[in-house]
C-alpha cells in the first residue's frame, strides 16, 4: 500500500504556531459582527472582509513556510489544548497542518476573501448587510475549524458550524417562502448525512479509542474488513449530504434561494466540497475497504450524470450552476472513490473548480444585480453588449467549466476521466465513459446557458420583472467586477499551473499517498483526451443547433413541455426517426430524473419528515389534558415494564 | 427486659450541607411568623442564599478533609462522591432557581402570588396582582425541596428514600399553584402534579414494600445481596423492581411515565419549572443510578433490555412530540423527556464511564435549562409572559442579545459542539457504546437529530421572521434573573469549552455499598 | 391462618385504589383511593415483618402514615384552592393544559 501509513507527524513551531490566528479572525470578525448590535453598521462590512483578508494573508505565510519545508516535515500538529482529557476519553483540540489542509485554507479564505469584497457591493442595499457579513465570518471560521482540526471531533464541530451558517444564509430572504422551505430542507437532508457521520465517529471511537486522525489512521489496520466497510459507507453518508451526492443533493439546488455571494462561496466553492475532503481526509481507511471505494465511485459516476441531465431542464441560471456544482462534485466523489490513483486529482479538480465556479455565480450574481433580481434566463438575451466585463469573465469560467482545451477545465477534468478509463475491467469502461458523456453533457447545458442569456435577442425589453419594473441592465460597480476578473483569472491558469509539472499532486502526496496512474488503459491516453474534447464539442454544437440559430425562444416557459421538449420538436421536426431514436429517449430520461430529483428523493426525506410530523401530531392528542387518562398510560407503561420483567425472568 | 438502643454514629461534618439546608428551611418559616410583612422578602432571600453558600463550604472542606466513601447514619445516608457530586450539582443549581424565584423586576412584584388563598377572578385578585409582594414561603419550601433532593439522590435504602421523596415532592406540589398570573393553569398544574406524583409514589411505596418481603431489608446492598444467591422467588424481586421504578421514572420524567411533564411545565411559574426541570431531573436521576447500580446491578442480564426499550421510548417520544408544540415551556418540557432517555444510555452503561457521563450530563443540562426558563421569564405581553411561539417571531430583531443566548442554549440543548450539550452528548454515547449498547446509541443520535429539528425551528422564528406588530415586549431582567442567566451560559460555555475538569470531578469514584 | 392470605387482602386493596384513581373524578375521592393504596402497601409491609421475623415493616408503617398525613394536608390545600376557583371538585374538569 502506497499510503502514508509510515507518516511522521511533528509539533508545529516557529512560524507554524500562529496558524490559530487562521480561525481566530474570522471568529473575532463574526462575534464583534453578531454582539456588537446596530452600533457596528457603518463600518461592519469592512471588518468582515479584513478578518478574511487577514486569513488570507496568514494562510499564505503558512504554504511558504510549508512549501519551504522539506516533503516528509510537511504534516505538522499544533496542540491547543486539552478537549476533553479524563481517562481513556482523550480529545485534543488542535490543528492538522499539512499539504492537504493548507491548499483548503489557501482556497476557503482566498476565494472568501474576493466573494467577501463582493458582497460589499452586492448587498450594498440590504438593511442588515452587518449580520450577513457576521455569518459569512461565521462561515469562514467553522468552514477553516473542519478543514484544519485534527481530529474526527474538531471535524465535526466545523460539519455543524457550517451547517448552521449555512441554513442561516439560506434562509436570508425571510421573506420569502421558498427560502424557508429550502433553509428546511437542506437542514433535514443534511441531518441525514450527519447521523450518518456521528455513528462513523462513534464506531471509530469503539474500535480504536480514539479520533485523533494520527492515531486513527495508524491503527486502522486492526480494524476488521467489515467494520472498515461500515465505517467508510457511514463516512460516505455524511459526505452526500455536506455534498449534495445522491441520494441526498435535492437541497443543493433549493439552497439557491440565499443571496448570490452565498451560493459561490458556501454552496459551490468551499462547504459543498467538504464531502470531497472527508473522503480524501479518511483515505487510510478507504484504503482498507475496496467496497466502500466502489460505492464511492458509483455514487460519484451517477451524481455526475445525474447533475447533468437535470440541468439541461431548468430556466433558472442559478439552479442550473446549481446542478452543474453537483455534477461537478460527482467527478470529484469519482476521483477520490479511484482510491490511491484519484485522491489528489479530486482535490486538483475541486482547487479549479472552486475557482471558475465562483466566477460563475459571482457573474450570475452580476446578471441578476443589473436585471431586478431576474434569474429566468428566458427573459434574459443578448447581454453580452450590456454587461461586457460580466460577459469575459463569465465566458472564461465557461470554457473552463466544459474542459476548452489549456484552461482550468480541460486538465483536471480530463485527469479523472482518464484514471477512471484506468480503474480495470468494467470499472473502467462505465466510469470512464460516464465522466466522458457528463463532459458532453456539460458543455451542452451550458452552452445552452450561454446562448440564452448572452446572445440572441434581448427578450427583455419586452419585458417587466415580477415587481413591475422595466429592465435596465447595466455593469456593476468596481468592488463587484474586481473580484470577478481575479476569479477569471483563475479560472484561465489554475487548471493548468496545478497540473503541469505535477505540482499539486507532489505537493499532497505527504497526506494522500503517491499517486498511482495504471498500468494499462483500455485505449490510449491521448485518445481519451480527443474524445473528450469532440464528446465537449458535440454538445456545444447540438446546443448552438437548438438555441443557437432559433432566434426566438418563447420567453414564456411552455405549458407541460420542459423547454428542452420544445426545443427539441422544433428544430428536430421533420426527423421523426431522429426524434424517435435520440430526443425521446433523452426527454424520459430526462423526465425521469428531474422527478426522481423532485419527488423520488426529496419525497422520501419530506415524507419521512411528514411521518415524524404527522406521528407527533396524532400522539399528541394522548395528551388528553385529563389527569385520569394520564395515570392510565401510566398505570399501562407499569403494567407493561412489570409484564416484561417478569417474562424475561421467566421465559 | 429491654437492651438500650445503640445509636448509630452520624458523621455531622459528612451531613452538614443537608442540615444546614433544612435549618436555613426551619428557620425561614419561623420567619414568616416573626419578621413584618414589608423585610420578609429580603430577609428571606438573604437567608435562602446565604444557606446555599455556606452549606456549599462545608461540602466543599467536607471534600478536602472528610474520608472518602463512607456512609453514615446506619448506612442510611451515602457520602461516596458520587452522592457528594451530586450536592454540590444540586447546591449550584438552587442557587440558580433562587436566583429566578427572587427577581421581583421582571414581573412586578415577584412571579409569585401574594396569597395564594384568594380566588382568582375576583376584585381582591385584581388588586393583589398589582401589589408589590409574593408569598416569601415560598423559599423555605424551596429549600426543604432541595434538601430532600440531596438526600434523595445519596440515600442508601429504600426508606429514606421514600421519605426524601416525599419531603422533595411536597413543596414542588405547593409552589407549582402559586403563579401570581395565568392561576387557573397554575392550580391545574398543581392538582396535576399531586394527583399522579401520588399515585407513582403510591406504586415506588408498593416496590418497596414487596422487596422488603424479598429481602428482609431495604438497604440496597441488602437487596442485591439477596438477589445474588438464594433460592427466594424472584417474581417479588421483579415486580418490586418494576413498582419502585416506575415512581423513579415518573420524577425522571422518562417516557411513558412523562405525561405529567408538558401540563407542569407549562402551568406552574416559570422560576419554579427552572428548578423542577433542572434540579428534581438531578435528584431523580442520582437515585435511579444509585438504585440501578446498587441495587439491582447483579441482576442486570435480567432486565437491562428492558431497560433500553424504556430509553429508547423515552428519547423518540420527546423528539417526535416536541416538533409539533406550539408553547415554548411544552417544547423544553418535551426535549426533557428525550433528555430523560439520553441519561438512560449512560446510566445503562452501568460502569464508572456511565456515572462519570451521567453526571457530567446532569449538571451541564440543569445549568442550560435554568439560563433557558430565565430568558423565558423575559418574553412578556400584557398578561404576563409570552410563552406561545408565534409570538417570538422576530425575536433577533429587537432583542439581539436575548436572542442570541437563547440560540446558544437552544444549541446546547440539540448538542451542538463547544456547548455543554455536545460535550454530555458525547461522553454519554460514548459511555453507552463502550458498555455495548450500540443500538441505543444509534438511535439515540438519530433521535437528537429529530429533536435538533425543533429547536432550529425556534432560532428560525426567531431570526427569520417579522416580529408581530403586537407582539410581547422583552422585560429589562432584574439583578437576580441577570445573575441566573448569566451563570447558567457561562457554565454551558465553559463545560462546552473546557470540560475537563468536571469530567474529573464527576468520575473519581464510585457508589459505596 | 396463613400470612400469605393478608399479601393477597394487600394486593386486592391496592388494585382497587388503582382503579378507583382511574375511574372517580371528584378529586377528594381520587385522592382518598390514593390514600388507600398507601394503606394497603402498609398492610405489606406489616405482613411480611411477620412472615420475615422483624420489626423493620412495622416501624417502616409508621413512616408511610406519617408521610401520608404530611401528603393530606398538602393535597387537600391544593384541592380546595381549585375548589375555591372552579366551584367544582372533579379532575376532569381541570382540562385548560393538554396537548
Amino acid at each position: 500500500m502506497s499510503i502514508a501509513a509510515s507518516e511522521t507527524v511533528q509539533q508545529a513551531s516557529g512560524t507554524m504556531s500562529l496558524a490559530w490566528l487562521l480561525f481566530a479572525l474570522p471568529a473575532f470578525g463574526a462575534l464583534v459582527l453578531l454582539l456588537g448590535g446596530r452600533r457596528t453598521n457603518s463600518w461592519g462590512h469592512i471588518l468582515g472582509v479584513l478578518t478574511v483578508v487577514a486569513a488570507f494573508a496568514v494562510g499564505l505565510v503558512l504554504f511558504f513556510t510549508s512549501l519551504g519545508a522539506p516533503p516528509d516535515q510537511r504534516t505538522l500538529n499544533l496542540h491547543l489544548f486539552d478537549w476533553i482529557d479524563v481517562g481513556s476519553l482523550q480529545v485534543e483540540f488542535g490543528m492538522r497542518l499539512d499539504p492537504l489542509s493548507m491548499v483548503f485554507v489557501l482556497l476557503i479564505t482566498g476565494v472568501g476573501a474576493l466573494i467577501h469584497i463582493y458582497s460589499i457591493g452586492y448587498m450594498d442595499d440590504d438593511r442588515d448587510r452587518r449580520r450577513f457579513f457576521g455569518y459569512l465570518n461565521l462561515f469562514v471560521f467553522s468552514m477553516l475549524i473542519l478543514v484544519l482540526g485534527n481530529s474526527f471531533i474538531t471535524l465535526y464541530l466545523g460539519w455543524e458550524g457550517v451547517g448552521l451558517a449555512s441554513y442561516l444564509l439560506i434562509g436570508w430572504y425571510s421573506d420569502r417562502r421558498s427560502a424557508a422551505t429550502a433553509s428546511k430542507k437542506a437542514f433535514l437532508m443534511n441531518r441525514v448525512g450527519d447521523v450518518g457521520l456521528a455513528i462513523a465517529i462513534f464506531l471509530l471511537w469503539a474500535n480504536l479509542g480514539s479520533t485523533q486522525y494520527t492515531e486513527v489512521f495508524a491503527r486502522a489496520g486492526q480494524l476488521s474488513p467489515g467494520t472498515a466497510t461500515a465505517i467508510a459507507l457511514l463516512l460516505l453518508l455524511g459526505a452526500c449530504g455536506k455534498s449534495g451526492q445522491f441520494p441526498l443533493q435535492a437541497w443543493l439546488p433549493d439552497a439557491m434561494e440565499g443571496p448570490t455571494p452565498v451560493s459561490a462561496l458556501i454552496h459551490a466553492a468551499t462547504m459543498v466540497t467538504a464531502g470531497v475532503y472527508l473522503v480524501a481526509r479518511s483515505n487510510p481507511i478507504f484504503d482498507l475497504t475496496e467496497t466502500g471505494r466502489l460505492v464511492v465511485t458509483l455514487i460519484g459516476a451517477f451524481t455526475l450524470l445525474l447533475g447533468c441531465i437535470v440541468g439541461c431542464a431548468y430556466d433558472d441560471i442559478k439552479k442550473v450552476l446549481a446542478y452543474s456544482t453537483v455534477s461537478q462534485i460527482g467527478y470529484m466523489m469519482l476521483g477520490v472513490g479511484l482510491g490511491p490513483f484519484g485522491y489528489a486529482l479530486g482535490i486538483i479538480h475541486l482547487l479549479a473548480h472552486g475557482f471558475f465556479k465562483a466566477g460563475l455565480f459571482l457573474g450570475a450574481g452580476s446578471i441578476m444585480h443589473a436585471m431586478n433580481d431576474e434569474v429566468d434566463m428566458r427573459k434574459f438575451g443578448g447581454l453580452w453588449r450590456k454587461l461586457p466585463i460580466t460577459f469575459v469573465t463569465f465566458g472564461l469560467g465557461y470554457l473552463a467549466l466544459i474542459g476548452f482545451p489549456f484552461l482550468s477545465g480541460y486538465y483536471t477534468k480530463d485527469a479523472i476521466i482518464e484514471a477512471a478509463f484506468g480503474a480495470g475491467g468494467w470499472r473502467g469502461w462505465v466510469f470512464g465513459l460516464a465522466g466522458a458523456i457528463g463532459a458532453a453533457l456539460t458543455a451542452f447545458y451550458m452552452t445552452r446557458l450561454m446562448l440564452m442569456t448572452f446572445f440572441g435577442k434581448s427578450r427583455w425589453k419586452e419585458l417587466r420583472s415580477a415587481d413591475d419594473r422595466e429592465f435596465h441592465p447595466h455593469e456593476a460597480k468596481p468592488v463587484m467586477w474586481v473580484p470577478m476578473v481575479l476569479l477569471a483569472i483563475g479560472s484561465l491558469g489554475a487548471g493548468a499551473f496545478f497540473v503541469l509539472g505535477d505540482r499539486v499532486v507532489n505537493y499532497l502526496s505527504p497526506t494522500l499517498g503517491r499517486l498511482s496512474t495504471a498500468e494499462s488503459h483500455p485505449i490510449p491516453e491521448l485518445l481519451i483526451t480527443i474524445g473528450t474534447l469532440v464528446l465537449a464539442a458535440i454538445g456545444v454544437l447540438v446546443a448552438w443547433l437548438i438555441f443557437g440559430r432559433a432566434k426566438d425562444i418563447p420567453a414564456q416557459r411552455p405549458e407541460n413541455v420542459s423547454g428542452i421538449v420544445r426545443a427539441a420538436r422544433k428544430d428536430l421536426y421533420g426527423n421523426a426517426l431522429n426524434e424517435a431514436l435520440i430526443a425521446r429517449p433523452g426527454i424520459w430520461l430526462d423526465r425521469f430524473l428531474v422527478w426522481l430529483d423532485n419527488k423520488g428523493v426529496d419525497g422520501l426525506v419530506n415524507g419521512t419528515a411528514a411521518l415524524f410530523g404527522g406521528s407527533s401530531g396524532r400522539l399528541r392528542r394522548l395528551q388528553t389534558g385529563f389527569v385520569r387518562s394520564y395515570a392510565l398510560s401510566m398505570l399501562a407503561g407499569g403494567v407493561i415494564l412489570i409484564g416484561a420483567l417478569l417474562m424475561v425472568r421467566y421465559a | 427486659m429491654t437492651t438500650p438502643a445503640s445509636l448509630p454514629d452520624i458523621d455531622y461534618a459528612g451531613v452538614a450541607p443537608v442540615l444546614i439546608i433544612l435549618g436555613a428551611a426551619c428557620i425561614g418559616v419561623l420567619l414568616e411568623a416573626f419578621v413584618p410583612r414589608s423585610q420578609r422578602w429580603a430577609v428571606q432571600v438573604v437567608l435562602s442564599l446565604l444557606a446555599i453558600v455556606v452549606a456549599a463550604i462545608a461540602l466543599g472542606a467536607y471534600l478536602y478533609t472528610g474520608p472518602q466513601n463512607t456512609s453514615t447514619f446506619a448506612g442510611s445516608i451515602a457520602l461516596d462522591r458520587p452522592a457528594l457530586f451530586l450536592w454540590g450539582t444540586l447546591l449550584a443549581l438552587g442557587l440558580g432557581s433562587i436566583l429566578l424565584i427572587a427577581d421581583r423586576v421582571v414581573e412586578p412584584g415577584g412571579a409569585f402570588v401574594a396569597q395564594a388563598g384568594i380566588r382568582p377572578g375576583t376584585m381582591l385578585d385584581k388588586e393583589q396582582a398589582n401589589r408589590s409582594s409574593m408569598q416569601t414561603e415560598v423559599f423555605p419550601l424551596a429549600l426543604f425541596s432541595l434538601a430532600g433532593m440531596m438526600i434523595f439522590c445519596s440515600a442508601n435504602d429504600l426508606l429514606s428514600m421514600f421519605v426524601a421523596l416525599e419531603v422533595l415532592s411536597l413543596p414542588l406540589y405547593l409552589m407549582c399553584g402559586l403563579a401570581r398570573r395565568r392561576r387557573l393553569l397554575s392550580q391545574e398544574a398543581a392538582v396535576k402534579y399531586f394527583l399522579l406524583g401520588a399515585f407513582a409514589s403510591a406504586f415506588f411505596l408498593y416496590g418497596v414494600a414487596l422487596l422488603y418481603g424479598y429481602a428482609n431489608s431495604v438497604k440496597l446492598a441488602d437487596i442485591a445481596n439477596a438477589a445474588g444467591g438464594t433460592n427466594r422467588s424472584d417474581a417479588l424481586l421483579f415486580l418490586g423492581m418494576g413498582l419502585l421504578l416506575i415512581g423513579l421514572l415518573f420524577k425522571g420524567s422518562v417516557g411513558p411515565f412523562h405525561t405529567w411533564t408538558p401540563d407542569v411545565y407549562q402551568g406552574a411559574p416559570t422560576p419554579m419549572t427552572a428548578f423542577m426541570g433542572a434540579c428534581t431531573k438531578v435528584a431523580a436521576f442520582g437515585a435511579i443510578l444509585r438504585v440501578l447500580m446498587v441495587a439491582f446491578g447483579s441482576t442486570h442480564w435480567e432486565w437491562q433490555t428492558i431497560m433500553w426499550v424504556v430509553a429508547g421510548i423515552s428519547m423518540l417520544l420527546g423528539a417526535i412530540l416536541g416538533i409539533t408544540q406550539t408553547d415554548v415551556k411544552r417544547m423544553i418540557a418535551y426535549s426533557s423527556v428525550a433528555h430523560a432517555g439520553f441519561l438512560l444510555v449512560g446510566v445503562l452503561a452501568l460502569d464508572g464511564s456511565g456515572i462519570r457521563a451521567t453526571l457530567f450530563y446532569l449538571i451541564s443540562y440543569g445549568f442550560t435549562t435554568i439560563a433557558a426558563f430565565g430568558v423565558v421569564s423575559l418574553v412578556r405581553d400584557g398578561t404576563g409572559e409570552s410563552t406561545s411561539l408565534s409570538s417570538w417571531a422576530g425575536l433577533g430583531k429587537r432583542s439581539p442579545l436575548l436572542a442570541g443566548i437563547f440560540t446558544f442554549l437552544l444549541l446546547a440543548l440539540a448538542g451542538i459542539p463547544l456547548t455543554s450539550g455536545f460535550v454530555s452528548k458525547f461522553v454519554v454515547f460514548a459511555a453507552g457504546m463502550s458498555a455495548g449498547i450500540t443500538p441505543l446509541v444509534v438511535l439515540g443520535l438519530i433521535a437528537s437529530t429529530i429533536a435538533a429539528f425543533f429547536y432550529l425551528r425556534v432560532i428560525v422564528l426567531m431570526y427569520f421572521s417579522e416580529p408581530a406588530a403586537d407582539g410581547p415586549t422583552v422585560t429589562l431582567p432584574g439583578m437576580y434573573t441577570t445573575a441566573a442567566i448569566t451563570l447558567g451560559t457561562l457554565v454551558t460555555l465553559l463545560l462546552g469549552v473546557y470540560p475537563s475538569f468536571m469530567l474529573d470531578w464527576a468520575g473519581t469514584g464510585g457508589f459505596v455499598v | 391462618m396463613t400470612p400469605t392470605y393478608y399479601l393477597v387482602l394487600s394486593g386486592v386493596l391496592f388494585t382497587i385504589g388503582t382503579i378507583g384513581v382511574l375511574v372517580r373524578r371528584n378529586a377528594i375521592v381520587v385522592f382518598m383511593c390514593i390514600e388507600l393504596m398507601l394503606n394497603a402497601v402498609n398492610l405489606t409491609l406489616v405482613t411480611f415483618s411477620r412472615i420475615n421475623g422483624g420489626l423493620d415493616g412495622q416501624i417502616m408503617a409508621f413512616f408511610v402514615m406519617v408521610v401520608a398525613a404530611a401528603e393530606v394536608v398538602v393535597g387537600l390545600a391544593i384541592i380546595t384552592s381549585i375548589f375555591r376557583t372552579r366551584r367544582s371538585a372533579s379532575v376532569d374538569d381541570s382540562n385548560l393544559l393538554k396537548y
